[in-house]
C-alpha cells in the first residue's frame, strides 16, 4: 500500500514537471544573443524578396551594435496585428513590431503602445517632428503625440501603358492628366469589346477601395478633427463616388464585378496592367519592380519593351487637385510592456534614417524599393542616384512629399475603412440604383456611433475612477 | 497536505491535464463571455458593466438588417441551403456507392478523397473553379448555353425571388460545402451495410420496386443518422469560418454578402476591439443553435425511426 502511494507521488511529480517544462519552453524561446547585449524581438510581416532585405538590415544593425541585438520574426500574412494584440493582452509582447494597418489610434487610445516621447528625449522628439514628412508624421500621430515611426510610405498613382494607349487612342499619351474627364476619355478609347459587346480589355476601372484617394483629390475630407465628426458624406466624397459609379453605368455592375474578379485568376497575381487587361491602373510604388522585371524579360526575348508611365491622380476639370492622394505606410510600434524599448528605438532610427542614419536609410530604401519618410533621406546622393535609374519610382517619391492624406487616425479606423469600402462597393456592384450620398451617410452614422460608444466608455471609466 | 494528496485516486491525476484544460480553456471563457456580453470590454482595460446595451444594439441591427442582422441572414441562407444539400447528396452517393459494380472501391475512394483535403487548399481550388472569367464552371455553363455567374464576386442569391437562379458568393460557398460530403457519405455507407437484407427481400416479395424500397425502407433505416448529420451539419454551417475568411480575404466582401456570423464576430472582437459586443453575439448564436436543435429534436419524433422502435 505504501509503495503504491509512493508511485502516485512520483507520477504526480512527473506530471507537474512535464507541464512546467512545456510552459517554460513555450513562453521563453531561446535565442543566441551575444554576451553583454540585450535582445530586441522584432515582429514584421515581410516575406519573399522583402524578407531577405529585412534580414540584411537586421544583420547590418547587429554588426553596428555593442548594446542591442535584434531578432527578427517574420509573420507574413494579414494577421500580424491580431497576434500582436493577443501578445499584449497576454502580457508577453515583442519589443518592436512593424505593420501597415490603420491601428495606431485604436491601440494608442487603449494604452497598448508606448508613445515615442516615453522612449526618446524631448529634444529628439522635437527634431523628429521636423524631420519627418507630413504624411509620415500624421500616420504615426494620435492626439498630438507620436506613437509610431514610419519607415516607408505607400503612395498610389495611375500607372499607364503608354504603348497600348497610343495604339488604341491613336494619339500620344499625355505627360500628366489635366482632368478626370481626360482620364475618362482615354479610358474609353482603350476599351476592347467582343462581338457580343462584352469588354475583354478596359481602359480603366475604379476600385471601390480607393474612394479614400479619389475623395481627397476631389477636395473631400473623411474626418473633421476640430469637431470630432466623421465626414464620409462630404460633398466632394459624394462627387468622387458618383464619378466612380459612372463606370458602372457604362459597363453594367455584373461586367464590372466579373472583370475585377478576373484579375484574381492571373498567374501569381500578376499586375493586371502587365497582362494588358487595363491600359491604366491605380496602384502603389511597389509595382515599379514588376514593370522593371517585365521589361527586362521582353528585352531578353528580343522584343521591344512596352513603355509605361505614371500619372498623378487628376481632379475634375477646372479644379486643382486638393491633395496628391491617399497614403498609408509601414510603421514601427513599440508595445507597452516590452522588455527593451531603448533597443527598439535604436533600431527604428537605424532603419528610418533619423539621428544621422540617413545614408543607411537611403541604402535600405534603394534595396527594398521603399519610399523614405524624410526629405533628408530622399536628398541623400545614394537615393538620388537610385531615383535617376528608376524614373517611374521617382514620380512616386515626388508625390510623397506633397499633400498625402491617410485614413483618419481615430479609434475605429479599421471599421471606417471596411464600412467605406463596402459603401463604395455596394454602389459600384449592386444591381439596384443606390444613392452615393445615402450610402456615405450610412457609413458616417455607423462610424460616428462607434466613436460615441467609445466616448461613453471613456467617460464611464473616468467616472468610475478606474 | 501530503496525506490528502495521497488519498486522491490515480485516475484523477491521469485525467487532471485534461480537466485543467477544460476548466481554463473552455469553462472559464464560456462563463466569462456571458459576463463580458454585458460589459464594454476591449481586452486591454478592465471590463465595465453596461447592462444590456450590446443586446439592444444587436436588436437594432436585426431591425435595420445591417451588422448582426446582415450576418444572421447570410448565415441562415448558407445553413438552409448547404445542410439539406449535403445530406441529400451524401445519401444519394452512399446508395450509389453501395451498389456492387466494378471499381466500387475506387469510386468510394474518389468520392471520399475531397473530405480529407485541407479546407484552405480546397477553398483556393474553388476560387479558381468559380472564377467568373477564367473558371471552368462558367465555361461549362457557357457550353450548355447557360449564362455565366458571378459566384464569389456576386451579391445575388440564387434562392431569393428577386435574383432567382443568379448565383452569387453565398451560393458559391454552398457549392463549396458540398465538396466535403465524404464524411457524411461514409457514415451512411456504413449504415447501409447494417440494414438487414431480409427486409429488402420481404419488401421485394411484397412487390415493392427500387424507389419504394428506398423510400419506405432505406430512408427510415437511415433516419437516425440523417438526423444526426442534420444537427451536426447545422452546427458546423453556423460556425463556418475558414472558407469564408479565405474567399473574402477576411472582409465579408463583396458588399457584406459573405459576412457570416462567425466572421462578423471575429472582426468585432479582434479588429474593432469590441469583445463585449462579440461575446453578446456569441451567446445569441449559442441560444439560436440551442433553440434550433431543440426544434429539430421535436420535429424528429415524426420521422426518425430508431431500430428499437422498429423491432418493438
Amino acid at each position: 500500500m505504501q509503495a503504491n502511494n509512493i508511485d502516485r507521488l512520483k507520477l504526480a511529480t512527473g506530471l507537474l514537471l512535464l507541464v512546467l517544462l512545456i510552459v517554460l519552453t513555450a513562453t521563453r524561446p531561446r535565442a543566441s544573443v551575444p554576451a553583454g547585449r540585450e535582445e530586441v524581438v522584432f515582429w514584421h510581416f515581410w516575406g519573399g524578396h522583402d524578407r531577405r532585405v529585412v534580414e540584411e538590415i537586421v544583420n547590418r544593425f547587429n554588426q553596428s551594435q555593442d548594446r542591442h541585438f535584434v531578432r527578427a520574426v517574420a509573420m507574413p500574412g494579414n494577421n500580424l496585428d491580431m497576434k500582436m494584440f493577443l501578445a499584449v493582452t497576454g502580457g508577453d509582447p515583442p519589443d518592436l513590431i512593424n505593420q501597415d494597418d490603420p491601428i495606431v489610434a485604436d491601440w494608442a487610445h487603449r494604452g497598448a503602445l508606448l508613445p515615442l516621447d516615453e522612449i526618446a528625449s524631448p529634444a529628439e522628439i522635437e527634431q523628429l517632428n521636423g524631420w519627418l514628412l507630413p504624411a509620415a508624421r500624421q500616420l504615426g500621430s494620435y492626439q498630438q503625440r507620436l506613437y509610431g515611426l514610419a519607415n516607408g510610405l505607400d503612395i498610389r498613382a495611375l500607372y499607364y501603358n503608354r504603348t497600348l494607349i497610343e495604339q488604341r487612342s491613336g494619339q500620344p499619351a499625355p505627360r500628366q492628366l489635366a482632368s478626370i474627364e481626360q482620364l475618362d476619355r482615354l479610358a474609353e478609347a482603350c476599351v476592347v469589346e467582343d462581338p457580343d459587346g462584352q469588354p475583354t480589355a478596359l481602359g480603366f476601372l475604379p476600385d471601390p477601395r480607393r474612394l479614400w484617394a479619389w475623395g481627397v483629390v476631389f477636395g473631400g475630407a473623411f474626418y473633421d478633427a476640430d469637431t470630432k465628426r466623421v465626414t464620409a458624406a462630404d460633398p466632394a466624397n459624394v462627387e468622387a463616388l458618383q464619378w466612380m459609379a459612372s463606370y458602372r453605368h457604362r459597363f453594367g455592375p455584373d461586367n464590372l464585378a466579373a472583370f475585377r474578379q478576373g484579375d484574381q485568376s492571373l498567374p501569381g497575381k500578376t499586375f493586371p496592367l502587365l497582362a494588358g487587361r487595363y491600359a491604366i491602373v491605380l496602384d502603389g510604388q511597389w509595382r515599379v519592380r514588376d514593370i522593371r522585371a517585365a521589361r527586362q524579360q521582353q528585352l531578353e526575348q528580343g522584343q521591344p519593351p512596352t513603355e509605361y508611365g505614371v500619372w498623378q491622380l487628376p481632379a475634375p476639370r477646372g479644379r486643382q487637385a486638393a491633395a496628391e492622394g491617399w497614403v498609408n505606410g509601414n510603421l514601427f510600434l513599440v508595445p507597452r510592456g516590452c522588455r527593451n524599448a531603448a533597443g527598439s528605438w535604436e533600431f527604428m532610427k537605424f532603419w528610418s534614417g533619423f539621428g544621422g542614419h540617413e545614408a543607411e536609410a537611403a541604402r535600405i530604401a534603394s534595396q527594398g524599393g521603399w519610399i523614405p519618410v524624410s526629405q533628408q533621406v530622399m536628398d541623400h546622393p545614394l537615393f538620388v542616384q537610385y531615383l535617376e535609374e528608376n524614373p517611374l519610382f521617382a514620380e512616386f517619391v515626388r508625390l510623397a512629399a506633397g499633400r498625402q492624406v491617410p485614413t483618419p487616425v481615430i479609434p475605429g479606423a479599421r471599421l471606417y475603412y471596411r464600412q467605406l469600402n463596402q459603401a463604395a462597393g455596394r454602389l459600384l456592384y449592386s444591381k439596384q440604383e443606390l444613392s452615393a450620398r445615402e450610402l456615405l451617410e450610412q457609413t458616417t452614422r455607423a462610424v460616428q456611433q462607434h466613436l460615441q460608444r467609445l466616448e461613453r466608455h471613456d467617460a464611464g471609466s473616468a467616472g468610475g475612477g478606474s | 497536505m501530503m496525506r490528502a494528496l495521497k488519498r486522491i485516486p490515480a485516475g484523477w491525476w491521469f485525467i487532471s491535464p485534461w480537466l485543467l484544460g477544460l476548466a481554463l480553456l473552455f469553462i472559464y471563457p464560456f462563463v466569462a463571455s456571458l459576463y463580458w456580453s454585458f460589459c464594454r470590454y476591449d481586452m486591454l482595460s478592465a471590463p465595465r458593466w453596461i447592462g444590456t446595451e450590446h443586446y439592444q444594439r444587436i436588436a437594432a441591427e436585426l431591425w435595420r438588417g445591417d451588422g448582426f442582422g446582415q450576418a444572421l441572414w447570410n448565415t441562415a441562407y448558407f445553413a438552409a441551403l448547404s445542410v439539406p444539400l449535403s445530406i441529400v447528396l451524401a445519401v444519394l452517393l452512399a446508395v450509389m456507392l453501395s451498389w456492387r459494380v466494378r471499381g466500387q472501391v475506387i469510386f468510394r475512394t474518389l468520392f471520399y478523397l475531397p473530405a480529407i483535403i485541407p479546407l484552405v487548399a480546397s477553398s483556393i481550388l474553388w476560387m479558381w473553379l468559380l472564377n467568373p472569367t477564367a473558371g471552368i464552371v462558367n465555361h461549362l455553363l457557357g457550353w450548355l448555353g447557360l449564362a455565366p455567374q458571378l459566384w464569389f464576386n456576386g451579391i445575388e442569391e440564387a434562392a431569393s425571388p428577386s435574383t432567382l437562379l443568379s448565383f452569387g458568393s453565398k451560393d458559391a460557398l454552398v457549392l463549396m460545402s458540398t465538396w466535403g460530403v465524404g464524411n457524411f457519405m461514409l457514415i451512411y455507407l456504413a449504415a447501409l451495410g447494417d440494414i438487414p437484407h431480409q427486409l429488402y427481400d420481404a419488401a421485394e416479395l411484397d412487390g415493392a420496386g427500387r424507389f419504394r424500397r428506398f423510400r419506405h425502407l432505406t430512408l427510415p433505416m437511415l433516419s437516425p443518422l440523417i438526423f444526426f448529420n442534420l444537427v451536426l451539419g447545422l452546427i458546423q454551417s453556423v460556425q463556418a469560418f475558414t472558407q469564408v475568411y479565405l474567399v473574402s480575404e477576411g472582409t465579408g466582401e463583396p458588399i457584406g454578402s459573405t459576412l457570416v456570423l462567425s466572421l462578423h464576430l471575429f472582426l468585432a472582437a479582434f479588429q474593432d476591439l469590441e469583445m463585449g459586443y462579440a461575446s453578446a453575439m456569441a451567446w445569441l448564436l449559442f441560444v439560436i443553435l440551442l433553440i434550433a436543435t431543440a426544434l429539430l429534436f421535436r420535429w424528429s419524433r415524426g420521422w426518425v425511426h430508431y431500430r428499437a422502435s422498429l423491432g418493438g
